[in-house]
């Protein structure tokens, strides 16, 4: 059933329209000051001293070091749970069987939960669901359906120092 | 000789008082002398006044909590964990009590909100002209749900944080929406203190005052269109 557009028409329409347009131009920016701030995820070099020297890790073997309180490292690269640019709070260093040196999160690439390196089976396990993974990061027992994140990393100023790729995390740790 | 008043005398003059300036004694009748019929005596129909006064529970030892919690969970450990374990519950007369009640009448309040609304869906009383009444109940239902969610986080515990944690990643795997949930939800790129502040806003000043308008609405409603008929 439309009606004519009669002026009184018009002008309650508009005058509608202006109250909504008024209201949202209040509640909008109301909305984007709930919304957290994203200034804050500005990466830093974060340094961590390992418990030997890179060069002194055997091949086939995997260290694990934590980031230091009040940091998380960045993910590079990662599916599933894991996403590049999100926070892990430990990681690996690990070295295949040609020397090949790599860091990776911690964080098991289904739902998240610290993955542990395992000498006797040359493994990394996750304890949550059982996803098992070799030294390279490749998943070799599901559930995880993806390999495990990097991190981007280089050799710190001394032999067993690693410069982590990170985030400064206020109050966290 | 002094004249001592009778205290009846006192009290009428009160009232008196007051009703010349308001009508307090109307609204008084009003609000409290209504006939209940007798189908409404059965025990079934009490769920919703318990929940109710489970709610009224939990808004006075609600606020008396929040004379000593503090939403900071910076350090470790954070102040958020040492003001409920150390201070709440061990230091603070009575506090473990305050504490229990909170905790006890919040898991009671979801189980007397089932069984209320069982009771609505049994006897059929979301019919019309109910509806809206049944939708605001749903509203609310959905507000409790929010409490608990908020409130589990709030002593900062480990299972505090990793039950947050699970409901964070939930929220995050919605398809599309996903990170800017995960956002909205975090405040910040990883569960931590701004996680804790955004849920101790939101079970301390949001929900309180939406729960209390929501259940004058009800409660108005149920005044409106009376205690539905036995089928």
């Amino acid at each position: 059933m439309s009606r004519p557009i009669t002026r009184r028409n018009f002008i309650v329409w508009y005058l509608a329209g202006l109250l909504t347009a008024v209201g949202a131009a209040i509640v909008a920016p109301l909305l984007v000051f709930i919304y957290p701030p994203q200034g804050q995820t500005q990466t830093r070099d974060v340094t961590i001293t390992l418990d030997k020297a890179v060069n002194d890790l055997a091949n086939t073997d995997a260290t694990k070091f934590v980031s230091p309180p009040e940091t998380g490292f960045v993910m590079k690269d990662g599916g599933g749970d894991n996403a590049p640019g999100k926070v892990a709070f430990a990681g690996y260093l690990a070295k295949d069987a040609a020397g090949a040196v790599s860091v990776f999160a911690v964080n098991c690439s289904h739902l998240g939960c610290s993955v542990a390196w395992t000498p006797a089976d040359q493994l990394f396990e996750c304890p949550c669901h059982g996803s098992r993974f070799d030294i390279n990061g490749n998943v070799v027992h599901g559930p995880a359906a993806y390999p495990l994140s990097h991190l981007e990393w280089k050799q710190g100023p001394s032999a067993n120092q690693i410069i982590v790729t990170g985030y400064t995390l206020k109050g966290i740790g | 000789m002094a004249i001592v008043p009778h205290p009846r005398q006192i009290q009428v003059a009160v009232v008196n008082w007051l009703d010349e300036r308001f009508p307090f004694t109307k609204a008084v009748d009003e609000a409290m002398y209504q006939r209940v019929p007798n189908y409404a005596n059965a025990f079934y129909y009490c769920f919703g006044g318990m929940v109710f006064i489970l709610v009224g529970l939990q808004l006075l030892t609600g606020i008396f909590l929040a004379f000593y919690y503090v939403p900071d969970a910076a350090g470790n450990p954070a102040a958020a964990y040492t003001s409920v374990k150390d201070v709440i519950m061990n230091q603070v007369y009575l506090g473990w009590l305050i504490r229990g009640v909170h905790f006890w009448s919040a898991n009671l309040l979801v189980v007397m909100i089932v069984l209320h609304m069982a009771r609505v869906f049994w006897t059929g009383s979301y019919r019309a002209p109910r509806e809206l009444n049944w939708m605001v109940g749903v509203v609310m239902l959905l507000i409790i749900l929010l409490f608990s969610l908020t409130g589990y986080l709030l002593p900062w515990d480990t299972k505090a944080y990793w039950a947050t944690s699970v409901t964070i990643k939930i929220g995050a795997s919605a398809p599309g929406l996903g990170p800017l949930i995960e956002n909205l939800l975090q405040g910040g790129p990883t569960l931590g203190p701004n996680t804790l502040q955004r849920f101790f806003t939101i079970h301390v000043f949001i929900l309180p005052a939406l729960i209390v308008l929501l259940m004058y609405i009800h409660f108005r409603m149920i005044r409106a269109q009376g205690i539905s008929e036995p089928l």
